[in-house]
């Protein structure tokens, strides 16, 4: 029963996504409580997946494996490309982190009342991919997954986004389109330089593989190929491997997003509908972050360790700039997209640092920044529902009207700045933990990066006292719109709120099971 | 004497498909001369040229599911002049096959063409048969030159103003590529002393040569095989004949030609003794710029259409140039995937004429919402286009990249990977301009409200079919793979 656990997963969405495209329109009411039932039934899936994982292994579990095409390339061999699924400490906190943000997404698209077949069919479309993107183990399926993960996002952001959508939706695609071809070459780069070593002996003929178990180990590697460790050809005057995995930071920085790369996001936050917003931040990014683990680290350890400074860098550049951009805005949203810029530097900080605190750190922050960007473009989809404006100037004094919504406001703005006893604060101190022990990294770097907290402290509390204290005013004389919170929006709210309790409180949730992987992660190293 | 008889009796055997082919030609010729003309008679023709079409496309897959142990070492007929290995049958199947598709497209639309139409069509494919046999520079220009009458008469057929303009740049630039093309063959001949170019001393001869006359020489006998694949600097005819001939015709032009001239250039490039590959690298880049930069800024989807094979067409090369098994093999799968790509995006453009009389961008807004099943078909099959998972043009661009970073990892010449990345870089310029078509009619709202719009089921059956191919092969390559490995 296990053994189809993760596919269940992917494609139980994708069915009914192909379910709700059939319906008749005289059933439309029914679409969005599809989309909840099955994510709740995602969820209580991935559930029990997390309990039943053996925590004290750090090899892949849950494995399903299917022969899917095996070609014969002429005078290459035969290239094979399996189904091939699994989750490891490292990729089962983002299933996790899946299952909770699309049930929170698919709540909050609950009054989509514009073309809604379009709608809910896309929407779980695009988490059957989120998820099969995660659990895939074959980097032709996981690419598979990464691309086609495009398309309903296109159309989410293209036609139920804000008034700029066409434009924000076309930015976002470009921008991920060219970040993946990158990474497309550096795939076909490694599938020809490495060798399936048990089917290759099977077969008496060299097997490219993608299978990530294969990719991740220099023993499958063929002699002289471009990108095998011994490598030493040049590509434009720069090593094979330093290239491939310069293509790989950028395609996956894109996606993460990491500063000078990140120019895509405020638009497609500002114009995507909240419940995109929150599947955008709350998942998407990570599958940025995740590659960045799983591909750019996992199968370059030599390079990633050549480029420290790089990521680093990137890591706290990011956190800086997102911070200060953040500072800046007046719109709310915007500024809590550039504060998910911020948030996403740790990541990299702590990726970068190459110890066991930093790189648990990050795939914690990576969970708690997912939990509480997706209650944070929440909060700004309250105010927009109701006044469809966002600006911070236009309000004062809201907690005396919407004392519910303060209280969500609050625990959502203090878990991001970096409360202790919520998620915010376990992942950046891990991550800065990390960077300082770190052997590889001088002590600056995570100083620096330090910075971008007072800033974070900054932009929040100020947002939090501009909005939300003083006397009550809105501009344009919306104040009699301002009704506090119903039940659907304090279900989502005060329902994330609860979860980024216990996941600040109890961090061993997660470093638990990401434990025993990032150490042999690490031995790589 | 004797001998030399009883060779051109068994060479006339093995060619019998061909000949029954010409027969049918005849017999419509007879036809379209001693009856009244007339367009009422098109259920008539479409039927007996679909029939022989079965028929000889059939004949061919059993030659190669069943004979094609016969067929290992290649056959040579006719004294050189004829060259039968699996590889042309191969492609007179793959060009049959398209034949069918665009008769029944010509025939399920409702196009009335006049009967000379399907006498030509015929010839034009009898062109392309012989062009797909022969290692022979005499034998390949009259093929081409058969071809290429056949297409000017068919894109000039409709008689309207802009079919003859069409018609006449179409002849000029034709006419001035094949002049180019035989004066570079007589440079080959006068340089190997030989006219089959499959043959060892081609090489031989050729290899002593400096190595820039003989590139020149080359270049220019591709010149004619170039424009026949509008690719660059022979494109220019292809926007205008795109947009003024009838699209089941521009389908069918813009693939079968293209597949007959990939099996020669195969045949070409593999006896070329000297490297090829900085022209050849020019032809792609240019082509590739040329097509998507200009496809960027039409507002007509057949001259859109039209850009976007120039921008085909030197990816169809990249898999040449790798200059390795695999490379050819990948190039062949490309053009085979293509021509489903094509005929399909050609289909549905006129699928969505039929509704807004007009092929400009503009009209096609909100058709994706009056009609679910037109605007998903058309999100599969621009992105089949651009070459995005889950369609087959994803396996198609994967595969010729992976033979070109193959070539590289080989050779370590960095101009394939400039190529490489050149043509990834392409790709993404191409998304802006597929994806209008869907954009205009998913994300804008239809002028004067939304009616609703319904195809009947022949129209919606035979776009489905190739929406399932264009999914399917996506994740059964192996089933065209598996075959061309076989060649």
């Amino acid at each position: 029963m296990n053994n189809i656990l993760l596919s269940t997963l992917i494609f139980l969405p994708i069915i009914a996504a192909a379910l709700v495209l059939l319906l008749p329109n005289a059933y439309k009411d029914s679409f969005k409580w599809i989309s909840i039932l099955v994510s709740i039934i995602n969820l209580l899936n991935i559930f029990t997946l997390y309990n039943t994982f053996n925590r004290s292994l750090s090899t892949f579990q849950f494995l399903e494996q299917y022969e899917w095409i095996r070609m014969g390339l002429g005078n290459l061999g035969i290239i094979s490309i399996n189904y091939i699924l699994g989750v490891d400490g490292i990729n089962l906190s983002m299933v996790l982190l899946s299952g909770i943000v699309f049930l929170v997404g698919a709540v909050a698209s609950f009054n989509i009342e514009h073309r809604p077949k379009a709608y809910h069919s896309l929407f779980l479309l695009l988490s059957g991919t989120v998820i099969g993107c995660f659990v895939a183990l074959d980097f032709f399926l996981f690419f598979i997954f990464f691309e086609f993960m495009l398309l309903p996002m296109y159309f989410l952001i293209g036609i139920w986004g804000g008034e700029r959508r066409e434009y924000s939706a076309i930015k976002f695609f470009i921008y991920t389109f060219v970040g993946s071809i990158f990474i497309l070459i550096v795939m076909i780069g490694l599938a020809m330089s490495v060798n399936d070593t048990f089917f290759s002996q099977e077969l008496g003929t060299v097997v490219h593989t993608f299978d990530f178990r294969f990719l991740g180990d220099f023993k499958n590697y063929i002699s002289g190929s471009l990108l095998s460790p011994d490598s030493i050809q040049l590509i434009f005057g720069i090593p094979a491997r330093m290239f491939a995995f310069i293509l790989l930071l950028i395609g996956f920085g894109i996606k993460l997003p990491t500063v000078p790369l990140h120019t895509w996001l405020p638009d497609a936050h500002v114009e995507a509908p909240t419940p995109v917003s929150v599947i955008l931040a709350g998942v998407l990014l990570k599958i940025g972050a995740y590659g960045f683990i799983r591909i750019a680290y996992g199968f370059f350890p030599d390079m990633a360790f050549e480029c420290t400074y790089v990521v680093a860098g990137a890591g706290v550049l990011s956190i800086i700039y997102g911070a200060f951009n953040a500072l800046a805005q007046e719109d709310l949203k915007k500024m809590i997209a550039y504060s998910s810029v911020s948030h996403m530097g740790f990541v990299l900080l702590g990726l970068s640092s190459m110890t066991a605190e930093g790189v648990n750190g990050a795939i914690y922050q990576m969970f708690g920044h997912g939990i509480l960007s997706a209650m944070l473009f929440l909060i700004a989809g309250v105010i927009y529902d109701r006044t469809h404006n966002r600006l911070i100037d236009n309000f004062r004094g809201l907690s005396s009207r919407m004392p519910l919504y303060t209280v969500a406001v609050t625990v959502g703005f203090f878990g991001a700045l970096g409360l202790p006893s919520l998620p915010g604060f376990v992942g950046e101190f891990f991550t800065l933990m990390g960077g300082f022990q770190s052997k590889v990294l001088p002590d600056w770097v995570p100083m620096l990066a330090t910075l971008g907290l007072v800033l974070s402290a900054g932009y929040f509390l100020w947002t939090l006292q501009k909005m939300f204290f003083g006397k009550f005013w809105v501009n344009r004389n919306h104040e009699n719109h301002m009704k506090d919170l119903d039940i659907r929006e304090m279900v989502m709210l005060y329902g994330l709120a609860a979860l980024a309790v216990i996941f600040g409180i109890f961090p061993n949730l997660i470093f638990d099971i990401s434990g025993e992987t990032v150490k042999l992660f690490l031995q790589k190293f | 004497m004797l001998e030399k008889l009883s060779h051109i009796l068994f060479s006339t055997r093995l060619l019998l498909p061909e000949l029954v082919f010409a027969g049918v030609f005849l017999i419509i010729v007879t036809i379209v001369a001693f009856t009244k003309k007339s367009y009422h008679s098109h259920n008539l023709y479409n039927t007996l040229t679909i029939s022989i079409l079965i028929t000889i496309g059939f004949v061919f897959y059993v030659f190669l599911s069943f004979l094609e142990q016969y067929f290992d070492s290649g056959v040579v007929l006719f004294h050189n002049l004829i060259y039968l290995d699996k590889l042309s049958i191969f492609f007179k199947l793959i060009i049959t096959v398209s034949a069918i598709a665009v008769i029944l497209h010509l025939w399920i639309i409702g196009y009335k063409v006049v009967g000379e139409f399907y006498a030509i069509f015929l010839a034009l494919i009898l062109g392309l048969f012989v062009m797909s046999m022969t290692t022979h520079f005499l034998m390949l220009y009259v093929a081409l030159e058969m071809v290429s009458i056949c297409s000017y008469i068919l894109v000039a057929i409709n008689k309207s103003k802009s079919n003859s303009e069409a018609g006449i740049k179409y002849l000029l630039t034709g006419a001035t590529s094949s002049a180019v093309m035989l004066y570079g063959i007589s440079l080959l001949y006068g340089m190997t002393g030989t006219l089959n170019f499959g043959s060892q001393e081609f090489a031989t001869f050729l290899g002593q040569n400096p190595s820039w006359v003989a590139n020149v020489a080359a270049f220019m006998t591709i010149g004619g095989l170039l424009f026949k694949l509008s690719a660059a600097p022979f494109h220019s005819w292809t926007p205008d004949v795109y947009e003024a001939t009838p699209t089941p015709i521009v389908a069918f032009l813009s693939i079968a030609p293209k597949v007959g001239v990939i099996i020669v250039m195969v045949r070409f490039l593999s006896g070329l003794s000297i490297d090829f590959r900085l022209i050849l690298s020019i032809v792609i880049i240019g082509s590739l710029f040329i097509g998507n930069l200009s496809a960027l800024w039409q507002n007509n989807t057949k001259r859109m259409l039209g850009y976007s094979t120039i921008a085909h067409a030197g990816f169809m090369l990249v898999g040449l140039l790798a200059l390795s098994q695999f490379g050819v093999q990948s190039a062949i799968f490309y053009v085979t995937t293509y021509l489903f790509i094509t005929l399909s995006a050609f289909l549905l453009v006129d699928l969505l004429a039929l509704k807004t009389e007009s092929y400009e961008l503009e009209s096609l807004k909100g058709l994706g919402q009056e009609n679910i099943f037109l605007g998903l078909s058309a999100v599969v099959i621009m992105i089949a286009l651009v070459g995005f998972p889950p369609t087959v043009g994803f396996t198609g661009k994967l595969l010729i990249f992976t033979a070109l970073w193959d070539s590289y990892q080989d050779s370590g010449n960095q101009l394939l990977l400039i190529i490489l990345i050149i043509s990834l870089l392409n790709t993404a310029i191409s998304v802006f301009y597929y994806l209008r078509i869907p954009f205009y009619m998913i994300f804008k709202d239809p002028k004067g409200g939304a009616r609703r719009y319904s195809l009947d089921i022949p129209k919606r059956v035979f776009l489905l079919i190739f929406i399932v191919l264009l999914v399917y092969l996506f994740i059964k390559p192996d089933l065209i793979m598996d075959m061309i490995e076989m060649l």
